[in-house]
Formats: C-alpha cells, sequence, structure tokens
C-alpha cells in the first residue's frame, strides 16, 4: 500500500452540470478525464490524500476581496460560489491542520477576474484564490501571503486586487502579454505606490520548456520568496503551458508542473485554465497531486510526449536568462512610484478594462492614499456599459483611525450625492461589508 | 420454501422459510472454523428436519470461506501480470511473490498508446511454468475501456492456466489498484472456494435437496452458484450484509434510519437513506485493502455483549478485547452482558456468576460494583452513539459533482433505530437519546433470515465513445461498433438489454424491471474546438432487495 509523505486534501469539484457555451473550452467535462485518472491510479485510497467537499463562499466572503456591481447576486452564479467555496475548504484544511497541503481542482477559474466585477472576463467571475486568501487572513490571524501564478495567461484579475496590498506578494510566470491573452504582466507592472516590488511578473516567450520554467523557479521565484518569507504560499496552478494546450503556445509538461510544485512547495494550490482536457489535465493533475502528497511522479507522462515534446531552443533559453536580473532588480530595489502623491493625499490610476466573455466594457478611477500609518485608505468609481457609476470603499487590513475617519466619509458623501447606483463600503478593520444601493 | 445458511465467525445459523407461514425452522449452532462443511451439512440437517425437502424452491448460501482464506492468508500461488502505463509507478501494486509488469498503456479514452511487450510476457510465463503456477490475474491499467491487453496475456498464459482472472471482468468500474488486488485475490481463493462448493453441491445432493443454490454478496444480494465459481471474491463479507437484509425482511423501514447489530465481538452499524442501505461507492475494503466488492456501507466498532470489562484509571472501559463469553455464559472475565445482568436489564443465563464477576472487579477499585456495572453500559452506549455520528457525518461529507447536488443534495437525518443481535432488547432501553427504537422480532437470526431472502444484485457500466464508434460493456465482455449518432436513451436501452441477456444466461433469475439505470450521462467531445463524438456512460444496476417480507 503507498502511502503519502504528506497529507493531501483534495477538494475535486469538476461541475459537471455548468459550462459557459456549449463549445466553449470552460465546459462540463474539463475535468472529466482528470477524474477518470485519478480515479483508475486509486489517488482518493491513498493513505494520506483525502477528498474533501468544498463550501459554498458566503456573499460576505466575496465581498472582502470584491466590489461586486450592481451587486453580488447580479454577477455571480451557484458555479462561482461553490468554485471559491472549494477554495476556501481547501485553505480551511491546511489552516486547522487537517493537512498539510490541499489542492482546490475546481472550476470555474477565477484569475482574470478583478477587484470590480461586472460580469465575466477571462472565463473568470470572482477570484477564487483572492476571496480563499483574505478568508485566511480574516480567520486564521496570518497577513503575508504569496501567491505564484502558473497559469500561461497572466493573472492579471489578482494583479489588480492586491496591487496595493504590501502584506501580498504575487508573482505570474506567463506567455508575454505581447503574444497572448490578457496582454498585460509586463516587467514594468510592478505593484501600486504603496506595494511596489510585491507584484512581478516574469513573461517568458512562447515555446518556453521545461528548463525555461524551472530556471524562472530556481532563479526568480525561489529567491524572492525566500526573501519575502511568506506565512502561506498559494499557487494559481493554471495547465495551460502544456504543450498541447489548444489555447496557448508554450511547450510545458506534466513532469515539469510536478517538478515546479515540489519546488515550490504550496500550501495550497487552485486550478485555473487549462484546456488541453484529454491530453494534459490527467496527467498534469496526477503529477501536482503526487508531487504535493511527496510520492514518486517519475512514471506520470503524456502518451504523446515523446513525439510532441522537444527541449528548448538556445535562443530561448538566452532570453530566459536575461531576464533574471531585471526580475530581481524588480523585486529587491523596485523603481520608485515618481507619481505617488505626498503623506495623506491620493494617487490616481485611470482603467479601462475589457471583458472579452461578456462584451463589457469598465471604465474606472481609482484613489490610494499615502499613509505613513497604513496600507492606506483606497476608493474607487467605476461605471460599464451594464452598469452606471458605482463606488467601493475599502479601509484596509490594519487600516489607521484616519484612513477609517475618511473612508466613512467619503462613502456618506458618495451614498448621499445619488451620483452612484451602488456604494460598496469595505471596512477590513471592523470585518463589515456592507452596500448601499439606490 | 426458502432456505437461508449465514455462517459467520462465531455461530452458523439456517432459516426454512415458508412463503405462506413465515419462518417455519431455525436452527443455530456453533461454527467450526476448522470445518465450515460439517457445520454446514449439521446446520442443512436439523433446519429442514421434519420437512420435505422437495418442497425447498431456493438455497442461498452466506459463508466466511474466501473472507477467511484472505485475512488467514491461506492463498494458492498466484502470478499476477499486470500492464499499467503512465501514472504511479507498477511496482507499487504488486502482491505477492510472483508479481509480472508488462510494458504496455492504455489510455483513459481506452486508445492504445503502447503495444504489449510480448517478449517479456512470454518469459514471464516461462518463469511461471518452472515455479509450477496454475493460477493467474491478468489486470491492465483503464482495461473497463479496452481490455485489449488483459485478454492478450490470457490468450497467451492459454492452457498453462487453471484459472486465469482478467480485470475487466470483475468490475465496470475505475480503479487500478483495487482490480489488481480483486483479481490476484480472486484467483488466490479460486481452487480453495471451488472444492468446498463441489462438496457442498455433492452434500445436498445426498441430503435429496435439488433447489437452485445461490451465494450471498457484501451488497447484500446473490449470485448463482456457477457465477459464484468464477467469482469466489465476490463472496467476502457477506455477513454484515445478510443482518441488513435480515432487518429490510423483518421491519417496514421507510424513512432515514440507522442499524445495529449488536454481537458478541462487535456492534455494526449501518445507514438507511429513505428506507434504503446505502452502497459503498466505491467497493468494500478487506483487512485494509480496498477492492471492487460492491458492498453495503456499514462499519464494525468493538463493542459487544463479551466485551471484556477494565478499570483503567478508576475509570470503566469496555472492549475492544473480548476474553471468551461472558460470566453467565461460563467466561472468565467479566464483560457487557454481565454489566447488564447486574443492573437487571437483563436476565441472562448465570446471572449469579455476573455478579460474581462484577464484585470481584469491585474489590481492586475504588468504584462499587453497582458503578461499575452503571458506567460500562454507559460506556458502551456513548461510544457507539459517537461511532454512529461520525458516520452519519461522514456520509453527509462525502464530496458529489454537479451545482445542482450540491445546492439541492439532502442530508440524511435519521430519527429512527433498528436493533438486532444477542443484547439488542437489553440496550434498546438506554440507547434511545431521541431515537425511536425498534426491535424486530426474530432479530435474532436476521442474518440467516436476510441470507434466504436476499434477491440477486447486479452493477455494469455501459461506456461509448462515439466519436471511435465503440460501446463497450466491460464486466459483460460486450465490446460493439456503434453509429457517430448513438444516443443517450439507445445507450440506456442497450444497458438494460445486454444486462438481462448476460443474466438470463448466467443463470440469474430476474424481471427487466428490476433492471434500474442508476448514473446516466453525455457529454460533447470536442478537440480543438471542434464536436468529435459523444462521450455517453450509463451505469445500471439490479438493487439490493428481498424476495417477501415478515412484517406484518
Amino acid at each position: 500500500m503507498i502511502k503519502a509523505e504528506n497529507r493531501l486534501g483534495l477538494v475535486f469539484f469538476p461541475a459537471y452540470d455548468w459550462a459557459i457555451s456549449p463549445t466553449h473550452p470552460e465546459r462540463e467535462e474539463r475535468l472529466l478525464y482528470t477524474q477518470d485518472q485519478l480515479k483508475e491510479e486509486g489517488i482518493f485510497d491513498i493513505e494520506g490524500i483525502s477528498e474533501l467537499k468544498p463550501d459554498i463562499a458566503t456573499e460576505t466572503d466575496i465581498m472582502r476581496s470584491h466590489f461586486c456591481f450592481p451587486d453580488v447576486k447580479s454577477v455571480t452564479t451557484e458555479s462561482h460560489l461553490i468554485s471559491a467555496g472549494g477554495a476556501i475548504r481547501a485553505a480551511r484544511a491546511v489552516l486547522e491542520g487537517e493537512v498539510d497541503s490541499a489542492f482546490a481542482l475546481v472550476r470555474p477559474p477565477g484569475h482574470h477576474s478583478m477587484k470590480c466585477v461586472h460580469g465575466n472576463r477571462g472565463f473568470c467571475n470572482i477570484n477564487n484564490e483572492a476571496i480563499m486568501l483574505e478568508y485566511i487572513r480574516e480567520h486564521y490571524n496570518k497577513r503575508r501571503i504569496a501567491i505564484v501564478d502558473t497559469d500561461c495567461h497572466h493573472g492579471d484579475g489578482t494583479q489588480d486586487i492586491f496591487w496595493h496590498d504590501p502584506d501580498v506578494l504575487f508573482i505570474s510566470l506567463h506567455q508575454d502579454g505581447r503574444t497572448l491573452y490578457p496582454g498585460s504582466g509586463h516587467l514594468r507592472e510592478l505593484g501600486g505606490p504603496n506595494a511596489r516590488g510585491h507584484t512581478i511578473n516574469i513573461p517568458l516567450p512562447p515555446y518556453t520548456s521545461e528548463e525555461g520554467f524551472i530556471y524562472a523557479i530556481d532563479e526568480m521565484v525561489l529567491p524572492i520568496l525566500e526573501d519575502f518569507k511568506p506565512e502561506i504560499i498559494i499557487n494559481s496552478a493554471g495547465q495551460d503551458n502544456h504543450y498541447t494546450d489548444p489555447i496557448t503556445n508554450m511547450n510545458f509538461t506534466a513532469h515539469g508542473y510536478a517538478l515546479l510544485n515540489e519546488k515550490l512547495k504550496p500550501h495550497i494550490a487552485v486550478l485555473e485554465g487549462g484546456y488541453s482536457i484529454q491530453g494534459a489535465l490527467p496527467y498534469v493533475n496526477l503529477g501536482i497531486v503526487l508531487a504535493m502528497a511527496g510520492l514518486d511522479y517519475s512514471h506520470v507522462k503524456e502518451p504523446d510526449y515523446d513525439t510532441l515534446y522537444s527541449p528548448q531552443d538556445e535562443e530561448i533559453t538566452d532570453y530566459i536568462h536575461q531576464l533574471k536580473a531585471p526580475v530581481l532588480k524588480n523585486y529587491f530595489d523596485p523603481e520608485p512610484d515618481t507619481e505617488r502623491a505626498p503623506e495623506g493625499q491620493f494617487t490616481i490610476r485611470h482603467k479601462n478594462i475589457y471583458y472579452d466573455t461578456d462584451g463589457i466594457q469598465e471604465s474606472r478611477k481609482e484613489h490610494i492614499m499615502t499613509c505613513k500609518n497604513c496600507r492606506g485608505l483606497f476608493y474607487v468609481e467605476s461605471s460599464s456599459s451594464v452598469t452606471p457609476a458605482c463606488m467601493g470603499v475599502e479601509i484596509p487590513l490594519g487600516g489607521c483611525k484616519r484612513c477609517a475617519e475618511e473612508g466613512y466619509k467619503i462613502m456618506e458623501k458618495a451614498v448621499k450625492s445619488k451620483k452612484f447606483t451602488t456604494v460598496q463600503l469595505t471596512d477590513r478593520v471592523n470585518k463589515k461589508y456592507e452596500r448601499y444601493s439606490r | 420454501m426458502l432456505l437461508g445458511i449465514d455462517v459467520g465467525g462465531t455461530h452458523t445459523d439456517a432459516v426454512l422459510i415458508d412463503k405462506k407461514k413465515g419462518i417455519v425452522s431455525r436452527f443455530k449452532v456453533k461454527t467450526d472454523k476448522k470445518n465450515l462443511l460439517d457445520t454446514i451439512i449439521t446446520a442443512l440437517k436439523e433446519v429442514t428436519s421434519g420437512y420435505d425437502v422437495k418442497k425447498i424452491t431456493n438455497i442461498n448460501l452466506s459463508t466466511t470461506l474466501s473472507t477467511n482464506a484472505i485475512v488467514e492468508n491461506r492463498l494458492e500461488k498466484t502470478a499476477l501480470f499486470i500492464s499499467s502505463g503512465p501514472g504511479i509507478a507498477p511496482s507499487n501494486f504488486a502482491i505477492g511473490n510472483n508479481t509480472y509488469v508488462i510494458n504496455g498503456s492504455i489510455d483513459h479514452r481506452g486508445s492504445e498508446v503502447a503495444v504489449l511487450d510480448l517478449n517479456t510476457l512470454q518469459e514471464s510465463i516461462g518463469k511461471c511454468k518452472k515455479e509450477n503456477i496454475k493460477v493467474f490475474a491478468s489486470v491492465s491499467k483503464f482495461s473497463t475501456r479496452n481490455s485489449a491487453h488483459e485478454d492478450k496475456i490470457a490468450d497467451e498464459i492459454g492452457n498453462d492456466a487453471d484459472y486465469i482472472t482478467l480485470g475487466h471482468e470483475l468490475s465496470s468500474q475505475l480503479s487500478f489498484p483495487r482490480r489488481v488486488a480483486t483479481a490476484y485475490y480472486n484467483s488466490a481463493v479460486w481452487r480453495i472456494y471451488n472444492t468446498f462448493i463441489d462438496a457442498i453441491t455433492g452434500a445436498l445432493k445426498n441430503l435429496g435437496i435439488e433447489a437452485p443454490v445461490n451465494i450471498l454478496k457484501a451488497d447484500g444480494g446473490t449470485m448463482p452458484l456457477e457465477v459464484s465459481k468464477k467469482m469466489p471474491v465476490e463472496s467476502i463479507l457477506s455477513g454484515p450484509a445478510a443482518s441488513i437484509m435480515g432487518i429490510i425482511a423483518l421491519s417496514n423501514i421507510k424513512d432515514d434510519s440507522v442499524i445495529l447489530d449488536i454481537g458478541g465481538t462487535t456492534t455494526d452499524i449501518a445507514i438507511f437513506a429513505s428506507g434504503a442501505p446505502l452502497i459503498d461507492r466505491d467497493g468494500t475494503s478487506l483487512d485494509g485493502i480496498p477492492t471492487l466488492v460492491r458492498s453495503l456501507q456499514n462499519r464494525s466498532i468493538g463493542i459487544g455483549g463479551d466485551s471484556t470489562i477494565k478499570i483503567v484509571n478508576d475509570d470503566v472501559v469496555v472492549g475492544p478485547e473480548r476474553a471468551g463469553p461472558c460470566m453467565a455464559d461460563g467466561g472468565d472475565v467479566p464483560a457487557l452482558v454481565d454489566a447488564l445482568n447486574f443492573s437487571g436489564i437483563i436476565d441472562y443465563m448465570d446471572t449469579k456468576r455476573s455478579a460474581g464477576g462484577i464484585t470481584e472487579l469491585a474489590s481492586g477499585s475504588k468504584l462499587s460494583p453497582a458503578d461499575i456495572a452503571e458506567k460500562a453500559v454507559n460506556y458502551a452506549v456513548k461510544k457507539i452513539r459517537a461511532e454512529i455520528k461520525k458516520f452519519l457525518e461522514e456520509i453527509n461529507r462525502k464530496p458529489v459533482y454537479t451545482i445542482h447536488e450540491m445546492v439541492h443534495g439532502e442530508k440524511i437525518n435519521p430519527g429512527k433505530m433498528y436493533i438486532i443481535g444477542g443484547p439488542a432488547r437489553a440496550l434498546s432501553g438506554v440507547m434511545s437519546d431521541g431515537f425511536e427504537i425498534n426491535v424486530p422480532e426474530n432479530h435474532d437470526v436476521a442474518n440467516a433470515i436476510g441470507a434466504a431472502l436476499a434477491r440477486t444484485t447486479f452493477e455494469t457500466e455501459l461506456f461509448t465513445d462515439t466519436g471511435k464508434g465503440r460501446m463497450v460493456m466491460p464486466n459483460l465482455d460486450i465490446d460493439e461498433t456503434v453509429s457517430r449518432k448513438y444516443s443517450l436513451e439507445e445507450a440506456e436501452a442497450d444497458a438494460k438489454k445486454y444486462t438481462r441477456d448476460y443474466l438470463e444466461k448466467s443463470g440469474y433469475r430476474i424481471d427487466e424491471s428490476d433492471i434500474n439505470i442508476v448514473e446516466s450521462s453525455t457529454f460533447r467531445m470536442i478537440d480543438d474546438f471542434y464536436a468529435s463524438g459523444n462521450d455517453i456512460r450509463v451505469k445500471c444496476q439490479v438493487k439490493p432487495g428481498v424476495v417477501m417480507h415478515l412484517h406484518g
């Protein structure tokens, strides 16, 4: 009988009755063959591996991370609440000591979902990892958390949510945004004025292979993590870097994903994208499960590995080696934000966001307070092609008295002004999450 | 008349049931573990004594023979051939000293990825010949999607084998490790089981009994004797299932309920949802080894009537040890039954010996004899209640895979409890804790009644890839060509038809209406954004049930 080295919790929720549309890559049977493979391997019988039933995320869980406009119900379905609840269940299992680590194999994914939510973009409505992370911070007295996003697409939603948060280190490895959706994740994106260097982007060239990914982990991700010393490491485990993925151009493998995972040692992994549902997912997921459980994964190999996988070109290797210096500089010695407002004032950022799945255009204006006592009050005015002007006000975790008072003033003024259809107040200090609608 | 025999670890029970009069004869005898055949023949003779054996229309037998052979490792030297493909290293699945890993691979769609390595196969068969191995098991990964490699291995072994078990014929379920273990044990007990069955067949003939014989399974159903000869492993752990089926016959259960079978050494717990027993969807475990043998969900806790009472740090503990029978029944160490006797809850055999034992236990402690008796009963009750609670939590926590089940799935919340077994009545008063308690008539032979009245059960799954135009039903050995337009409705109809044909051919006696579709799904398969066919899966079963009820 096989026994896991590390106790592993698996939240497996394939949502067999949910799809974006009948031929959309994000559809019912996405995890069907993964389940077949895991069952056939007898994964759930291995001593030390346990299968967990997802929680259902509450409105509060979602409002802790997002401003949903006009409200949570309008932009989510039950599937989203279960997917986010699956991530929360995985976190609970780890934080309460039931298991050493956990993997939430849930769908729909979430990492393209940003701070404000007007609909679905990049197959995502709400951000599973962000909701889980804030759940952890609210319930388990943790503060410093790292998210390493290994999906092939830039984790622009997660980046946006933690852009101003110096206690969250967000690292995204992805296919260069000049060649793939969503087009962002460049080296120059390194966090808001109060959190410079805590957003780290590693844009990899198309056709990066095992060698390139492992180099990026060894030479860039691990040294940064070692310095940041997070209390919890989360992996956004997208699997679309695989050489058979139909919508990307990378050259990664099941064995590579397992090795990456073994090196990263995440406390919690959450499935993101990955649309080669027959050729890659069964093997990649199996590899990750075995690696997380501390079991031998050397026999995990795709059926077409010998014919379709090829090692990396030298040119690509050189390119990736040259990324090391600027990536490390972004973390260890980031360029300061020259537009940062002086103490007690707001830095303003304008942002336009396109929701590709739902065809929604959002326009927003963000304000972040420069504060010597805390992370800084944050508020945002947002409107979109489906929802008129809304506002979100967030008094951050550990927010100071001044920022809290200012936050309530802004909220009250906004409600009185009748200019906004919805105002959401997120008071992380007092754990208050309220919505004022007209 | 229907005859049921349950050969248990301690006792063997037999009943003879008349379809109109109910139970007409019952017999209980201690099981002679060294000679099960003698025990069975005695039971047969005694229970039918005075009745016309020609009027017996059916015999159902539940026996521990295969279970004991596996647990006590009385197994024939068996060669295990596995071909496993990518995943967990195949060496992890070796059982015994004669496991041969043959290269070759079939993927989750049933496509051959790597051909079987015939050289190694031939070499390995040569080694088996030298070792004089006569029974084999052939198991490949995903053989339930495509059994070509298992079939090929069997072909190559050919006549060198007295028997060979093919993994896909045992079950349609996925789980390579369970398939490996189940196939291995099936072959390893094949000879001992068949010898035993032949002896029983002979004995029945001598007694003039001509009724067909069926063998009880862990899922509370039966299989024809001829089927059991090929699948002896299916007869393991049928004892608890016999008792559960007995309760179904004796009581009119309609709601969520807890079933307790309190024996000498253990208490078995089962849960019913809306009156039906829950089935373990993966298969039962024997001695910690997970198998594909379908089973009613139940669990055992080390507390029974003969569980020893001990004093640990001025506190009273009961079980899980059993040091022979209770003192009332001639034992040397006070047990739970003695505490019940002392407290006046029951009046069982030699109550004076019970009182003596409890009093003596008290003399060495700070507790009074009455305290000890009370605490012992409370301890047992508390333990059983805690186990029920844990079991229910586990059942209600079972993962589900659709949003519908996640949102609308109902929790099992039993309000009734049915208790059987020796100390059933004694404990019924103290067990309640909000439950409505029932102790059915004739509960002490519920196991034999369950055996006598259990119906046939069966399960199979149809799997179709319309892109490839292939339909398989692994454990029926069906592999057919279908059109690209093959629909879910056709699949459901085929699943029922092929199951009915197979069961008829194999000697099962069932109505087509007994075959139920339990799961049915179709997924549109897309390759790079183009529809490439449908993945259709239909699971059907003949579910457990009894041929008649004995309650009013």
